[in-house]
Order: C-alpha cells, then structure tokens, then sequence
C-alpha cells in the first residue's frame, strides 16, 4: 500500500461494511439455502460416516455432503487434489464473488484451527502401512492450512496476500475482526475474511477424549446439556470501507461496528470459571462501538453446549446484559471450530438483514445458574437493528465481534 | 508508521542467546548435524537439532508438560523482553499483543497422538496431549507465563509467515492503545516433517545446505524460536513491512519477489538476508536478486543453522538487525563460488550500512519482505 493511501490519524477510523458473503455449512450451501436452515430452526447434525467412530462416546456431526462439494472438479484446475477444506472456500467465495465480481482485497484474512488434517491422517497411516504412498506427495502439498486459502483465492483470480489465523475456535471471528480493524484504521480499503475447517478424525477424537463432545443432542445452556458436536463449512465476508463501498454503488449488508479480544490465560482448554475473558472480549466490542449493552439486540453465543463454557459465557453475559434474546446456533450445524466464528458472523447478517432470531433448537430445560433469554427451538420475527457474534477457545482466546443494521 | 526493534531473543542449534549465536555465525561456525530416526520406517534423517542446555532456566508451571516447540518459544520470548529491559506488569501486559508465526506447530505431541488412535484406537487417545496439537498451544502458554490480557494471534504459514507476522504487528500497533508487540516465531523437529519434505522432494538427507546452488539439493530441517519485541521507538526500525502475496507454481515465485524487492528497493539497499535453502527458493531469488538489487551483498543463515519454517523469518529479521548493528556480514556457508550474485563468502565488514531488505520465499506458495532502517 502507498504511503499516501494510509490513514493520517487513528483517532478517525473509517465505518467498515459488509458488501458480500459467502457461505457453505450443514445448513446448506449458500446464504438463501442457510437462511431457509434458520428460519426452519432445522438439526443438521447426522451420524458420521467419514471416518469410524465407533469407539468414540460422540457419533454425530455436522456435515458438508461431498457430492454437492465436489460437484465444481471440472472448472477447477488439478481440482482432483484439492482437499474438502478448499472446495469449502471456493463454494464460499464463488457465492462472493458472484454478488461482487468488482471486489478486489488488498488483504485476506482467514481463520482455521486444522488446515488439511484428514490428507496428514491419510499419510500418517499409509506410513503405517495402511496403504500405498504413491499420492503422499499430495496429500503433503494440500496439508498446509494456508493451500484452501491459495486455492481459492486462485480459482477466482485473486492474488491479496493471506494472513491464516489458527487462534483454535475464536479463529473465524479473530479474522473478520482483525479485518475489521484494517480496514478501520484505513491502511486497508478492502479485506476478504472469513474462515473453513474440515472434519478430520484426529480433531473428532480429542473433542471426544476431552468428553467435551456428546453422544446426544447437542443443547446449548440447557439444563441437561452434556457436551458439543462437531461441524465442517466455510464462510467469507468481504470488508469496505463504507465511504467507498458508497462511491462505488456496492450493496451493504451490514455494518461491522466493533471487535473485542481477550486472552484469559487460566487453562489450556477451560475457560477462567468467572466468565473475565468473556466478559473483556464483549465489553472491548462495546467500548469499540461506543454503544451500550442495552443497544444490543441479540446474541449469538459461543454455546458450544459444554457445562463449563455454557455456564462460563452466560455469567459473562448476565454480567453485561440484561434480557438480551441469545442462541447458539451451533445447535443446528455443530462446531465449526475455526469455521465457526465467520459461518455465525453470516447467520447474525442474516439476522439483520432478514428481521429474525435463529433459533436455539434441542432446549428441553432451563438452567438457573444460565439464565439466560433463549431463543428456544424456534426462530422468531424480531427487530434486530444489532447482533453480537461470541467464539472463545483452547489457550483461553476470546473474541467477539459486533454487527449493525444499515439502511441502504 | 514504523516500529523499532525493542528486544530481541534466539534459540537455536547453534545455541540461545542473540550475541552468542551471532558471533558464532560471524566466526563462520555450522550447528551440528543429529540423525532422526522412526520405529516404523528404516529411515534416517539429518537434522539441525536445539540442544538441551540451551532451555536451562526456562521453567513454569504452564511448560510442564508443553512440547518444545512451546519451551523454545517461551525462551525466547523471554530473552526478547528481558533485553529490552521490559518487566510486565498487569498495567502494561494490557498494552501488549502477542503474534505467534507457526508452519507445522506441535507435530511431535501430534503424531503421537495420532499414532495412539491409529495403533490402539479413539479409546486409546490421550486428552492430555490432545490440547498440545492445537496450533495455538504454544502462544498460549507463553501468553499465560507473561500475562498478556489482550490481543493473541498465531498465524501459520510457510517460511515467509514470520514476515506475515510483522506486517499484522503493524496493523496491530496502529491501535495506540499497544505500547509493545512480541512477535515469536518457532518451530521444532521430528522424523515425520523430515519424511514429508523429502516426499516433497525439498530436504537431502544430509548437509550441506548449499544455497543458489544451480543442482537443487534441498535443504535441512532445524528447529528453534526467533522473538522481536517491537515498539515504536528503538535503535533498528522495521521501515516497511511488505505484505507480499502468493505464487502458484513455483516458476512464478521469482515475479512476486522481484515486485516485493522493487517496492522496497526505491531507496538504497547495502545488503538483503535472503532465504535461500537449497530449493527451487534459491533460483528464484538470486535471479530477483541479480535483476533488482545487484549492487547488495546477500547473505543467508541456512547452511549454518538449517531451515526452520515457521521460525526462520525472524531468524532472518534478527539476522539483518545484528549486521546493520555490528556492521558486518558472516559468511555464507557451502556456496558455489560462481554464483552471480554478490555474496558474502568471508565475514564482510559494511561499513556505513543503514539500510537492509530481508526476503522470505516460502516452500508452500508465500512470500513477503520488508526493510530494515538503523538510526
């Protein structure tokens, strides 16, 4: 970037929208397909196929169909080699792209926590003689978590330079965040953000040796909730500066107002029991936005359905908040992991945009020490002029990320 | 906005300690190779390993069971810190972001995970290692060993990610409510990483690193950790952070670091740390090289301390700040004498150098630069 385009003073940061976002995710491919998902507050969790989980506690995730995902091998070049994650942000981007052909980032910003795990799995097992090694070159060159992002970027002709975010389950929100923060400070104009993982084994059973996952429905905050259940997706945004976007006629979707990030620093994978980090993440979102609690008009949560993190980010959240209608949407599709922040970023666009509040689905009871506002098991019309997007995860890494309605 | 190099840390094969490892490349010194070995494969690796004095004194709770790429991070981490004289307290630790630059993270915890649910099965894995696999293990610990409260990012990349790391630091320090940003770069071994990249058709299997050399012979692994502190005043300031971009075959990475040395070689340049490994990174730098910056002298630490991917960046970083302090370039181990380009062969005195490029091209399809100033 010239010298000249840079910001001459932090103190006047620029308004940052939305302009386009792609998604795809158990809900289903593309925004109007995930829209439809939410307002029919349907469970896309399905029992796992990919690998064995048969000694596993936890049996279901939520999935991404290959034979939708591949569907695109033949427009894309030496496409057979490409692991699912790319497919996943090229689905993402496609959709785009496709509703601004003219955005050209200066900067891509995506968050993972895995990258092509399963193709190192599949090596890792070839070397213990599972199978031949003739593809391990492959499986190698598509392993690295920046190739999906190449990958895409690639297949659409886009050549900004990447910035890969592995900040585990707060990976997706970090990167819109950060994003935001580019193009706030006005060194950036334009900056694709976004995240994808990809099911892998290897990640499945650690969730599942931590007895974090469950082997029933996935509850957020519900009084009988018993642990979290994987997903896979991908989600992109594309950031501008709103002055800009304007000039150029873009459409905007939605303004991104504010961006908090905290580290909690009490364990490697539990969150600090009073709810601090949380806490800090939401009110460095408000006091970035200089809004008040009460200007909030809903919360997607972490609610990954763990008894500690629900019970964690609902003291955080009745600390700050009072009444706000909150949900997880995880409850539909599962847990995206480094995914998850960007695919709930679209969901809270899709809020905003479309008047409504995704629903909190397989809640049975409510629990007193998370008394929280859920939005139980169904989506309902509502005003919501702003959302707020929660993700924490392992090494206590917080992050939250504040989205406004914007008239055209 | 330029930021300055405020502290400096280092762990390596050829020890810890910037001075100590610098003087020892100045002196001409190589690490010394180890073999690496795997049960299940008859096949042997050689390897730029840390060696084990060079973690004394570094212990906390939080690394007791971390992995060494965690211990090598957190060393020199603290070793930045403590050579600027900076003592967090919780006031200040708010005013400092911490970015981690990462290629292959926790491979050694995660192999071994791995390996216990493909031998024995998911019942068999271990909740304990598990958290270590994740890639932000290490800046986590070292996040809690300092207690930074607010910003904690770890990027992964390529070779050039340490670079990457630098340019968000800048985006990062454009808040000023950060006074510091530790940048930490680490890496550590095993014999799975060394199969892959011979796979992959990058690593020989044993030394030399021959840079720019015409044959290709691939590079070693190494492994070890690279910290700068940065803040907005210092001696040595990072003028320019180039984002660099991405190539798709590697025939095109020469385009992206010509444009990369074209944008910051409007001025003049007395010398560039390149990333020359032994890899097809060498042709396509020392033809960028030749054709952008031909009056510079280039050096590069890999023949004397191996490749270390995620750390090597800062390694380079760190590199170009002692030279532009002592005034001297080490000599660049193994090279071809008929290299066209203008090499530092025998520690070379620079007198009055004020400026340097350092230029990463990475193995996966990355690549930045940026430029380094001394007052």
């Amino acid at each position: 970037m010239a010298e000249a385009d840079r910001p001459k003073s932090t103190n006047d940061p620029c308004r940052v929208v939305v302009t386009a976002a792609g998604v795809v995710s158990p809900l289903g491919f593309g925004l109007a397909e995930t829209l439809e998902s939410l307002r029919c507050a349907r469970d896309c969790v399905t029992p796992v196929m990919r690998f064995s989980v048969t000694q596993c506690r936890c049996k279901t995730a939520g999935q991404i169909s290959d034979l939708r995902l591949l569907a695109r091998h033949a427009q894309i070049p030496r496409s057979g080699r490409l692991h699912r994650a790319s497919y996943m942000m090229i689905h993402a981007l496609q959709e785009l792209v496709t509703q601004q052909p003219e955005f050209e980032p200066e900067l891509t910003v995506i968050g993972t926590t895995s990258g092509g795990m399963s193709y190192g799995e599949r090596y890792y097992r070839s070397l213990n003689g599972a199978a031949d090694l003739r593809h391990a070159p492959t499986w190698i060159a598509n392993y690295p978590a920046q190739k999906p992002v190449i990958d895409a970027q690639t297949a659409f002709d886009i050549s900004a330079p990447c910035h890969v975010i592995a900040n585990a389950c707060a990976s997706g929100t970090n990167a819109i965040g950060h994003a935001f923060e580019c193009v706030r400070s006005g060194r950036y104009k334009r900056v694709l953000a976004g995240g994808y993982d990809a099911l892998a084994e290897m990640v499945f059973v650690g969730f599942d040796s931590l007895q974090a996952s469950t082997p029933e429905k996935c509850r957020p905050f519900d009084r009988l909730r018993s642990g979290m259940v994987l997903g896979e997706g991908a989600a992109v945004v594309a950031l501008e500066n709103l002055e800009l976007a304007r000039k150029r006629g873009a459409p905007v979707l939605a303004e991104i107002i504010g961006y908090g990030i905290s580290t909690d620093n009490f364990h490697i994978t539990q969150p600090e029991p009073s709810g601090i980090g949380a806490r800090q993440a939401m009110e460095r979102a408000l006091d970035g936005a200089q809004i008040s609690p009460a200007d909030v008009d809903y919360i997607n949560a972490h609610g990954t359905a763990t008894v500690f993190n629900d019970a964690t980010e609902g003291k955080a959240i009745r600390a700050l908040f009072n009444g706000v209608p909150v949900s997880s949407t995880k409850s539909m599709m599962g847990h995206s992991l480094g995914a998850a922040g960007a695919i709930e970023a679209v969901v809270s666009l899709l809020a905003l945009q479309h008047q409504f509040l995704p629903a909190n689905i397989n809640y049975t009871a409510s629990d007193d020490d998370v008394d929280l506002n859920i939005v139980a098991n169904e989506a309902r019309p509502a005003a919501v002029n702003v959302a707020l997007s929660n993700s924490f995860g392992f090494g206590g890494t917080n992050a939250s990320l504040l989205m406004r309605r914007l008239e055209a | 906005m330029s930021l300055a190099i405020a502290g400096m840390g280092w762990v390596t094969p050829l020890g810890t300690g910037v001075d100590s490892v610098w003087e020892r490349l100045l002196q001409g010194e190589e690490a010394s190779a180890t073999t690496i070995s795997e049960k299940l494969v008859d096949r042997v690796y050689s390897v730029f390993r840390v060696p084990e004095s060079a973690l004394k004194g570094i212990s906390h709770p939080r690394l007791r069971r971390a992995s060494a790429i965690s211990r090598f991070a957190a060393a020199a981490g603290l070793h930045a810190l403590e050579s600027a004289g900076l003592k967090l307290e919780s006031q200040n630790a708010e005013r400092m972001a911490l970015i981690f630059a990462i290629s292959n993270g926790g491979v050694t915890y995660t192999k071994r995970f791995y390996h216990e649910i493909v031998g024995t099965g998911a019942q068999a894995a271990s909740p304990l290692l598990f958290p270590e696999t994740v890639f932000n293990a290490p800046a986590s610990h070292l996040a809690a060993i300092l207690g930074v409260t607010g910003a904690t990012y770890t990027l992964v990349g390529d070779g050039a990610v340490g670079l990457a790391a630098i340019t968000m630091a800048e985006e990062l320090m454009a808040n000023e409510a950060l006074d510091y940003c530790l940048v930490v770069g680490t890496e550590e071994i095993d014999w799975l990483l060394c199969d892959a990249y011979r796979r992959w058709r990058l690593l020989r299997t044993a030394p030399p690193i021959e840079p720019f050399s015409k044959q290709n012979r691939g590079m070693i692994l190494s492994e070890g950790a690279g910290a700068i502190l940065l803040a907005r005043d210092g001696f040595v300031t990072i003028e320019r952070a180039h984002p660099g971009g991405h190539f798709r075959r590697r025939a095109e990475a020469e385009k992206i670091l010509k444009r990369i040395l074209r944008d910051l070689g409007q001025i003049e340049i007395d010398f560039v740390i390149s990333s020359a490994n032994g890899t097809f990174v060498d042709q396509a730098e020392s033809q960028a090289l030749q054709e952008i910056v031909s009056n510079a002298p280039a050096y590069t630490f890999k023949p004397a301390l191996g490749e270390s991917v995620g750390a090597a960046g800062l390694w380079q970083i760190i590199v170009a700040a002692q030279a532009l302090h002592s005034k001297e370039l080490p000599p660049v181990l193994h090279a071809d004498h008929s290299v066209r380009l203008l090499l530092s062969l025998s520690r070379t005195p620079i007198a009055g150098a004020r400026r340097a490029i350092v230029l990463s091209c990475g193995l996966n399809q990355q690549a930045a630069g940026l430029r380094l100033a001394i007052q």
